[in-house]
Parts: structure tokens; sequence; C-alpha cells
């Protein structure tokens, strides 16, 4: 039997590794790096969301109000400064362009962004923002996403600030789109340990129980 | 006595009067006699039924909030995910508890392979125990669709569309299985139904009959010995320990240790890398766009390397229909009379890893995309899981055993 678990550990090794490997897209990401717990990252994010992504994306399973009551925002700020006074704060983060007009301007309806971070992840969606490049006719590529509709949105900071303002800058829309993808992380995190913690100490009683249970059984 | 418990007792003999109740407990628990020697393996039979009251708890309040229509399928998850109260843990204990339930299934089929508990006299046991993978395996697809991801629904189309490949009567048995050309709303409506209450029931009514099945005939154990042969005085078998409290402390004990691993996963790593739950399936079921490479979930994914493995449609839903099937007759292809692996010959534990290892590497295979070389590999280890079945009749006939205690070690 020992033979078994041995051949089946290492077969199950070998299987994880293979998944790593194999997890890519074709193109090396860069780290994204993005801290969660950082609210002032995660508000700065949402401000550049509104800013440099709203135009055209929406965030339909997000509403104003839980932004606000995640990231400690007061419920009037948050509609003042991502929603320009626009919407309330009971309404889900919608585009600001109107129906149509994207599929005449770039040919695609933009995707709504609430689950981009769990569906390509938060290397993806960083890579991608930083990703732009300009060919020799002067026009924008991504070498992430090849012959994406989008364009550089950030071209303004990439040109104008500094590399770790660039930096921080897609940082911050991409911990902002990791928290959106699935608002109750931080709470499974910080719920977790204290489960496992609470089931080790039931663990350790259950064990003494049939202990105490055992003992007049001759093995 | 006081009079609380004079109460309680006559309170008992008015139910005990009128239905068995401490028969029936006195059967199959507080004098059920099990072996004394168990070990690691046999945590799997409690832990099965425990991951299966998981589901159905944790299924029952996701109804509550789920809708099941293709319009709204993938919202009404979103909402439960952002909206329910503790609906983001209610949801990964159901989408959690699906895999972990193939894993303690798996292990104890394994434990049934490692210690002959598919022979005389549990062949009803393994039979009825067979049954319910099948039906398992029904009831964890039919699920899969019902979050109308891409994944959901890509997969669902490929599985569906095998029908199709029966001569004859193929094509039109896969529309009616779908309800509709394509997989639809009606299909998962329909799915929706029997994946919360006809699949649902029959696993009840199965798990009975195992857990009757198995108390009629009494438990193997790992030297594979019965212990039914040496009684005490009492009539009681020498190496028999009543259920409870002896096992059912002891399963308690493997029960909150699979609780704290289950925790693990459903707190730090819900999507299993992937395995669990696919990236794909956070983008919503669109019919017009196939995603670049269709995988279904790891614990069907042997059975999808086979299914691949075979050039020919048809032939490969006959093979992995037949991958399954050849388990049934385990109790009629082991002819060895020594049940336990500790006492048999080199020739089964030979075989026997040569299967294990042909079903992880398949699974393996089954998650990749398939190239030349991956098919290539998908077809020998097909090869190499059949052969289990196939050589094993004639080798465990005249097998080279080791000589088998008389009572438990």
């Amino acid at each position: 039997m020992k033979q078994f678990l041995l051949i089946l550990s290492f077969c199950m090794l070998s299987l994880s590794a293979s998944v790593q490997a194999s997890g890519g897209y074709g193109i090396t990401l860069e780290p994204a790096q993005n801290n969660l717990r950082d609210q002032d990252s995660l508000k700065r994010g949402a401000i550049l969301f509104s800013n440099y992504c709203m135009a055209c994306h929406s965030l339909k399973y997000m509403r104003y109000n839980r932004i606000a009551r995640n990231l400690g925002w007061d419920e009037d700020a948050i509609v003042a400064e991502m929603a320009y006074g626009q919407s309330t704060v009971y309404e889900d983060v919608t585009t600001r362009i109107l129906p149509g007009v994207a599929m005449d301007v770039f040919g695609t309806e933009p995707p709504d962004l609430s689950l981009m971070s769990r569906l390509k992840g938060t290397d993806y969606i960083y890579s991608f923002l930083r990703g732009y490049e300009q060919n020799e006719k002067g026009e924008w590529e991504n070498h992430v996403l090849k012959g994406t509709a989008m364009p550089n949105v950030l071209e303004g900071i990439q040109r104008h600030s500094s590399e770790e303002e660039y930096a921080e800058a897609a940082r911050d829309i991409t911990n902002f789109l990791d928290y959106v993808g699935e608002p109750s992380k931080i709470d499974r995190l910080d719920l977790g340990w204290k489960v496992v913690a609470f089931l080790l100490v039931l663990l350790l009683l259950a064990y003494l129980l049939k202990r105490e249970y055992w003992k007049d059984i001759e093995h | 006595m006081s009079e609380q418990n004079k109460q309680q007792s006559t309170l008992l003999a008015w139910f005990d009067k009128r239905y068995p109740l401490i028969s029936t407990w006195n059967k199959h628990v507080g004098e059920y006699y099990a072996p004394k020697n168990f070990n690691f393996w046999y945590f799997f039979g409690a832990l099965a039924l425990l991951v299966f009251v998981n589901q159905i708890v944790s299924g029952i309040w996701l109804t509550m909030s789920y809708k099941p229509s293709a319009a709204e399928a993938f919202n009404s998850i979103e909402y439960i995910m952002r909206d329910v109260q503790w609906g983001w843990l209610i949801r990964y204990m159901h989408s959690t508890g699906a895999s972990a339930f193939f894993l303690v299934v798996y292990l104890h089929m394994m434990r049934g392979l490692l210690y002959g508990s598919y022979k005389e006299p549990r062949e009803l046991v393994w039979l009825l125990g067979m049954m319910l993978f099948l039906v398992l395996m029904a009831e964890a697809f039919m699920g899969y669709l019902l979050p109308w991801g891409q994944m959901s629904y890509w997969g669902a189309q490929v599985i569906i569309s095998l029908f199709g490949a029966i001569p004859v009567i193929g094509p039109d048995l896969a529309l009616w299985v779908r309800g509709d050309f394509v997989i639809s709303d009606v299909t998962l409506n329909r799915f929706f139904a029997l994946h919360v209450i006809a699949l649902p029931l029959v696993l009840v009514i199965l798990i009975f009959m195992h857990i009757v099945a198995l108390h009629q005939v009494g438990s193997n154990n790992p030297d594979g010995v019965e212990i039914k042969k040496y009684k005490n005085n009492k009539g009681l078998p020498i190496d028999g320990i009543a259920f409870h409290p002896y096992y059912s402390v002891k399963d308690t004990m493997g029960a909150v240790f699979f609780m704290t691993l289950f925790a693990l996963v459903i707190f730090y790593a819900p999507e299993g890398g992937g395995y669990f739950i696919e990236a794909p399936n956070f983008e919503p079921a669109n019919p017009l766009k196939t995603p670049d490479h269709i995988a279904p979930v790891w614990y069907f994914t042997p059975f999808y390397a086979i299914l691949r493995a075979i050039p020919d449609k048809f032939l490969g839903v006959v093979a992995m229909g037949g991958a399954i099937a050849v388990l049934f007759a385990m109790p009629w292809l082991d002819r060895c009379k020594v049940k336990s692996i500790r006492y048999r010959g080199i020739s089964f534990k030979i075989l026997l890893t040569i299967l294990v290892v042909s079903f992880v590497v398949l699974g393996w295979l089954g998650t990749q995309p398939a190239t030349p070389e991956l098919t290539k590999l998908a077809q020998i280890f097909t090869a190499l899981y059949f052969m289990f079945f196939l050589v094993l009749p004639f080798t465990s006939k005249n097998e080279h055993t080791k000589p088998v205690p008389e009572r438990v070690t």
C-alpha cells in the first residue's frame, strides 16, 4: 500500500507541475503584484477606472454602495468622484457610452469587466494595460492581445508620467478589478483561518475522544 | 428512576411499539459489529456520506436564489456570490463539494480494489456502489451546466453530442436529451429538474441500499478475513467492535480532519487552480463562440481521455462507457480466492499499479489539448487500463498467494 501512495503522490506532483507550465497564454505576463488590502490603491483604481475605462466598459454586477461599503468610502463621495453625480449609489456601475456606438466606432462590443480578473487573471490585466507599443507607422499595438480594438487608454500616463507612476496606475486599476471580480474575497481570506483554527481544536478533541474510547480495544 | 427518565422511556416505548426504532438502531449502529482493524482507507465511505449531506444542504440553499433560465442563470450565480448573505460560502461549499465527492469516492473505490471488498459475499455491495458512481457522474455533469458559463455550455454540448454517434438512433436520441437542436433554455431547465430532484432521490435510495446490503454481509477489512468465523460465547465476532461508539468516534475524527482540508480549499483555493471552477466559466455561455480549449472538470478527465484516444467517435463512446462498465464486472473478473492485497501475489500488485497509474495519467491527459503526441500517449494508457481487466481473469485464477491469517492482525 505504501508503494501505491508513493506512486500516487509522484503522479500528483508531476500533474501539478504540468498545470503550472500550461497555464499561460503563450506570452510572458508581468506579475501584477497588486494588494487587495491596500484601500488607497483600490480607491485610486476606482477613480482611474472611472476616468479611463468607463467610457466604454461597465461593471454590471457591482453597485456603487457596495464599493463604498467595502472601500470605506462615503456614499456621496463615491457618486461624485466615480459617477460624476450621474448615477445614484444604488445603481450598478454602468458605462457612459450609448448602446451601439462602440460597435460603430470599434467594430466590437466592449465586454463587461465585472469578472475579467477571474476570467483572465490579474497578471493578464496588468500586462494587457501595459502591453501597448507604437509600431513604425505610429499605430499602437498590444503584444498581449494582438489586434485588440481597444485604444491605448493609458497613453497620457505612459508618455508624460514616470515609469513608476505608469506602473502604479496599471496596478491600481488591476487591483480594483481584482476586488470587483470577487468583492467578498477579503472576507473569505479573513474568515478562513478562524474556521481552520476552530476545526483544529475540534480535531484535537475528537482525537482525544477517540483515544479514550479505543483504550479498551486490543490491537 | 427519576420522573423524567420514566417519561422518556415511556415515550420511547410508545414509539418502539409502533416503529422498529431500537432494533433498527441496534442492527445498523449500536450492535453492528465491524472489524477492529480498519485503517486509513476505511474513512472514505463515511466521508462520502458527509459530502453528500453537504451537497444536499448547500444545494437547497443555492436553489433558493438560483434561477434556472438561460437568460438569468449566470446573473443569479453572481447574485449569490455578491448579494446573498453568505452566498459565496454556500456556493463554494457546493462547488468544492463536487470535487471532494469524487475524490473520496475514488479513494473509496480504491479501498475496495486493494482489499477485495467486491468479492463474495459483497458482490451486491460493489454493484450498488458502482451504480452510485454512475448516478453521481450524471448528477455532477448536469449540475455543471447550471452556472451557464462558457465551459458549462460547451462541455454539455460536447458530451451530449456523443449520443449522436450511436448508429441509427443517435441523432434523434441527442435531440431528445437536449430537447432542442442546441443546448438551450430547455436543456437547462430539464437538467435543473434532474439535478435537484430526480438524481438526488435516486442517490438517496441507492445509498440506503448500499448500506443495508453492507450490513447484511458485514464489512470487509484490510486483512480480507471474515470476522464472523470466530465468535465468543455471546455469539459476537471476537474481532468485531460495535460501530457505535467505536467507529462513530473514529469517523468523527476523520470527518473533522477532512473538514479542515475542505475549509482550506473553500477559503484559500475555491477555484482549485482552475480545476474545481474553470476560468472560462466566468464568462456567460455564448452559443456562437467556442472556447479555445474545452476540458471537463478533473473528475471526468480519465474517461474523456479514453474517449479522445479512439479515432472513431462511436468506438470512442463505446470505450468510454466500457471503461466504467468493466468495473461492474470486477467481482467476476477477479477469480483469486484471497481478498486482501496484503496476501495476494505479485501479478495482482503489478496489475493494480498499472491500473492506478493509467487512470492518473489519463486524468492528466484529459485536461490537455489533444496534440498527436499526447493522443498517442492516451492510446497507450487506454490500452493499459483495459489490459488490467483483460489479464486479471487469467492471472488471478492460479495466483501465487501468501498464506492468509485465520483472524485479523
